[in-house]
Order: structure tokens, then C-alpha cells, then sequence
């Protein structure tokens, strides 16, 4: 008998023990993850809180080598870059690849910005800038990348690079007339 | 038939020998006490391990939210380093004062699920003490560097004072009494109201829009001071519900 009831109460002294580290594990994420959202209102939390589990799964999927970008995204951003919609290409591509791993969808990301700053009497250096610093990703991710893609004139980093750093320069070459019939490749 | 029931009624003496009736006395009272002890450190095991972290979390949750003076939306602000040293500095005069005793929550006679547990409720008091400050320093300006000196310097002396639970805890009820007060009394009516240009602001109330200017005073809503009220008051009743020792019952 006296046994008997000693177990019983050890038994819920170790269940209230696990009761209470759950407790303060779930509600302590809570806290930390509402600082870390900064939601406006109680509305938002539930948005927040959508987002942040999807980053946390896509971080998830990175980890354990199971990432995959959206094709659907992707496709919808290949579209809009070959009809010349840039914005909406990035949008998408960016979408497709929140993680910024697959190499494809850098380089694109990578050649909008060159399509788009490029002009026929002058370049956006601007966008030029922003098209090296996304070309320097895909060299990270792959150094041998070679796009399969045969609508693009510059297939690899190095060429592409090479176009968006020529852009940038001032040269008397700038000045020759016959550069009005270049083409953008 | 009759001589047996002549036998029982013959019986003067006890029916059980004297040892064994003994045994079964102990273990009767040892039964009673067990059953006694029973709830009540069930109770005292809620309170610790479940009020109190939610008690402590609540406080470290709300210590750092204001709602915005313009459309009392949420801002969640995160606590400065200095939070975090003075609430350090504050759970070592808990130790020093033994409102916290350490071997009373980590011991190696302890089951690791509850030495594990104390810890998860000590780390809720440490955020709870983050954020309490974080509730009543000032956000920035002058009043920061103007509250956090004062702070500083009354934690600072209290670590080297021989102080008993008590005095702490009425020490500590007036300093945390006076921050409130020259946070959301004093400073919180110096502050501009938001929500109108700035030429209305200077030409109705000309002082409080220089003193926002001067001081550098944030403008929230009223509701702030009655979360932050409610916070510090959650947060002193979770230090009294905080025991010196975990180990004065026995499961």
C-alpha cells in the first residue's frame, strides 16, 4: 500500500516536471518569436507566424539536402524574362528560390538585371552593380556553370560578368557612332 | 459449536501478538501521512513548475511591448545588453540574499528532470528580469543614460550589503515603484501627443513639444503604462511565489 501510493505520486511529480519544460519551451518560443516577427497586430501574428514556419521549413529542407526550388515560380519567372518584364521575372525568380541555391535561377536573376540596364547609347550602372552581385553567387554555387538556355547570348558567368563590367567603363569606344546598331545579347 | 464460541468468548487478551500489532500501527500512520503530504506538494509543484514560468514568460512577453501612439498598434522592443547585466547583477543579490538557494535548485540528489526543470524556471526569472528592465529603462535620450546610471549605481551598492529576503524584496518594490513612476508618470505626460503636424503640436502645447524634443522622448499610447503597470505587478508576485529551495517536500 505504501508502496503503491509512492510510486503514484513520484509518477506525477515527474509528469508536472515534463509538463513544465514543455510549457516553457512552447511559450518561451513564443515570446522569442513574437520579438523576432515584430507583429503590428494580433492579425498579423497569425501571417507571421505562416511565414516564419515556411522559412523554417525551406531552412529545414537546405539542411538535410532535400531543398527544391518552386517550378511553378520558375516558370512563371522564365516567362516574364523572355517577354522582357524583368521586374516581375526577379519577383518570381526570387519566390522560386527564397534560399538563393539553385545556380539556374541566379544566373537569370543575374541576366535580367543586365537586360534590363541595358541601353543603346548608355548603360544603368545601377543595375549593372546589382547584376555583379548576383553573378557572384552563382560563381559560389558553381564555378563551372554553363547555361543550357539558347535564347541567352552569354551562357556562362565569366562572359556575363564581362559585359556587365565593360558596361560600367567609360571609354572613347563609348563615343563611336556605330555603337546605335549594337545589339543586347 | 458451542465450546468454540465459548473459546472466543473466553478471550480477554488482544487477538494480534504485540509486534505485529505494532508493524500495522506504523504502517497505518506512515499511510495517513503519506496521504496527507500528497496534495499538498502536488499544489506546491504546480505552482512551482507551471504559475511560475508562466507567470515569469508573461512578464518577459509583455516587459517589452508598447503600443504605438498613433495607432495603437504593437511595437515589440528588444532588450539593450544593459538589460541583461542588471538582471544578472539582480539574480546575484537573490543568491547573495538566499531568496534564490542555489543548492536548494540544483542538486545532485535531484532527479536530472528536475534539476532540468529548475533550471527552465530559473531562466524564465532571468528573462522576466531582463525584460522588467527593459519595461522601465527609458527607450532612449537622456532619461536612458539618466535611469540606467541611477540603476546601476543602487544594484551596484545592494551586491556588497548584507540584506535578508525581506529587505530585497522591499528594496526592490521601491526602486522598481520609482522607475514606474518617472517612466509613465513623469516622462510619459512630458511626451507630445502623436498623430498632428508639427506646427500644431508647437503651437498647442509649445513645453511638452520641447521636452519630447529635448529629451528625446518616444510617444506611445496610454495603454503602454497599464501593460507595463501589470507586468511589474505579475512580476513581484512571481518573486513572492519564488521559493529559496526546492527540496523542503518530499514527492
Amino acid at each position: 500500500m505504501l508502496y503503491g501510493n509512492a510510486q503514484i505520486i513520484a509518477m506525477k511529480e515527474k509528469y508536472i516536471h515534463i509538463l513544465s519544460l514543455a510549457m516553457t519551451f512552447v511559450y518561451g518560443a513564443f515570446v522569442v518569436f513574437l520579438y523576432a516577427a515584430e507583429p503590428r497586430s494580433i492579425e498579423e501574428i497569425s501571417s507571421k507566424a505562416k511565414s516564419t514556419v515556411e522559412n523554417a521549413v525551406t531552412k529545414g529542407q537546405v539542411v538535410t539536402g532535400t531543398y527544391e526550388i518552386d517550378r511553378q515560380k520558375y516558370n512563371e519567372g522564365l516567362q516574364a524574362f523572355r517577354i522582357d518584364n524583368f521586374i516581375a521575372a526577379r519577383d518570381s525568380f526570387d519566390r522560386a528560390d527564397p534560399e538563393k541555391r539553385d545556380v539556374k535561377t541566379q544566373f537569370y536573376i543575374a541576366y535580367s538585371y543586365y537586360r534590363q540596364g541595358w541601353g543603346r547609347v548608355s548603360n544603368d550602372d545601377a543595375l549593372f552593380k546589382q547584376g555583379l552581385t548576383s553573378l557572384e553567387r552563382v560563381t559560389m554555387l558553381d564555378p563551372n556553370f554553363r547555361s543550357d538556355d539558347t535564347n541567352l547570348q552569354l551562357r556562362t558567368p565569366a562572359e556575363l560578368r564581362n559585359e556587365l563590367e565593360e558596361g560600367m567603363k567609360v571609354t572613347a569606344d563609348d563615343f563611336n557612332p556605330l555603337r546605335l546598331v549594337r545589339e543586347r545579347k | 459449536m458451542d465450546s468454540e464460541v465459548k473459546d472466543y468468548l473466553d478471550v480477554t487478551d488482544d487477538l494480534l501478538p504485540a509486534d505485529e500489532r505494532e508493524d500495522l500501527a506504523v504502517n497505518k500512520v506512515a499511510d495517513v501521512a503519506l496521504r496527507k503530504r500528497s496534495a499538498a506538494p502536488n499544489q506546491i509543484a504546480f505552482v512551482r513548475y507551471l504559475a511560475l514560468p508562466f507567470i515569469f514568460l508573461t512578464v518577459a512577453l509583455l516587459g517589452g511591448l508598447r503600443l504605438s501612439g498613433l495607432d495603437s498598434s504593437f511595437v515589440f522592443l528588444k532588450p539593450p545588453l544593459l538589460c541583461l547585466i542588471f538582471a544578472a547583477i539582480l539574480l546575484v543579490m537573490f543568491f547573495r540574499a538566499r531568496l534564490i538557494d542555489l543548492e536548494g535548485w540544483f542538486s545532485e540528489s535531484f532527479s536530472l528532470l528536475k534539476n532540468l526543470a529548475n533550471g527552465a524556471v530559473l531562466l524564465t526569472l532571468f528573462a522576466a528580469t531582463t525584460q522588467l528592465f527593459n519595461s522601465l529603462l527609458p527607450e532612449k535620450g537622456l532619461p536612458f543614460w539618466i535611469v540606467a546610471f541611477c540603476f546601476f549605481w543602487t544594484l551596484w551598492n545592494n551586491l556588497f550589503a548584507d540584506f535578508d529576503t525581506k529587505k530585497l524584496l522591499r528594496s526592490l518594490g521601491a526602486l522598481f515603484g520609482l522607475a514606474f513612476v518617472v517612466k509613465y508618470l513623469v516622462l510619459a505626460n512630458l511626451a507630445a501627443p502623436e498623430g498632428r503636424t508639427w506646427f500644431e503640436r508647437l503651437t498647442e502645447n509649445p513645453g511638452q513639444e520641447a521636452m519630447t524634443w529635448l529629451l528625446d522622448l518616444p510617444r506611445f499610447s496610454a495603454g503602454t503604462g497599464y501593460i507595463q503597470f501589470f507586468a511589474a505587478a505579475l512580476f513581484l508576485i512571481g518573486l513572492y511565489l519564488l521559493p529559496a529551495s526546492t527540496n523542503d517536500y518530499e514527492a
